[in-house]
């Protein structure tokens, strides 16, 4: 299980790689390309945490989360043209 | 440990580096355009790789039915949201390194001014190809 170690702490690095990138990002556009980013990490994050602790539920709240991440972008897309089409 | 277990491992670093290359990207790049790039394409395929090696992990029937369905709605649907996030950043008028042309102007509704035209207006160049 040392990989999952591993995957764990360089996904955690790329987590706050884009945290960073969503704090200073120069334009909008930045930050919301950042939050996708971050979204990413956080669904990987909890495949990793999941089978770490051996969990039977991991894969169900992995698909929930990949099926909701997608409105997710699209939301911050709406969000970033304030409606606009 | 057994075959299944060391290719899950495997995975699961690949995938994470993906990731990292990624997250470098987003660190890295000059250009919001740049960014969109890293992400839409790193994105759909870390996920994919950390989930199949989290099922060489847990291998059981149920789980290979859901990590299919994962994998398949995934990859149709992280691509498509990172680019309405890249036509957004285009309709908001981000401004772009290295400007050149604009290729866009004519093709997106809503937006008849070029990209940055602001700053770079004397090096913009309109082709019209018809």
């Amino acid at each position: 299980m040392i990989g999952v170690d591993v995957g764990i702490v360089i996904i955690g690095l790329a987590c706050l790689a884009s945290a960073y990138r969503v704090l200073r990002g120069p334009t909008q556009a930045d930050r919301a390309v950042a939050g996708d980013l971050l979204l990413f990490g956080f669904v990987g994050l909890i495949a990793l945490f999941g089978i770490r602790a051996a969990n039977e539920y991991t894969f169900d709240i992995v698909l929930v989360a990949a099926l909701v991440g997608f409105l997710s972008a699209l939301s911050l897309a709406r969000a970033l043209t304030r409606g606009k089409r | 440990m057994d075959l299944l277990s060391i290719v899950g491992n495997i995975t699961i670093v690949t995938g994470a580096l993906v990731f990292a290359t990624a997250a470098l990207g987003v660190l890295r790049f000059p250009d919001a355009y740049m960014r969109v790039s890293a992400v839409g394409t790193a994105g759909g395929v870390g996920i994919v790789l950390i989930v199949a090696g989290a099922l060489a992990l847990q291998p059981s029937i149920p789980n290979v039915v859901k990590v299919a369905l994962v994998v398949i709605v995934h990859l149709a649907s992280s691509a498509v949201g990172t680019m309405a996030i890249a036509r957004a950043t285009y309709i908001t008028r981000t401004p772009l390194e290295h400007f050149e042309f604009d290729e866009l102007a004519d093709a997106t509704p809503g937006s008849s001014t070029p990209v940055n035209s602001h700053r770079s207006g004397d090096r913009c160049e309109r082709h019209d190809y018809d």
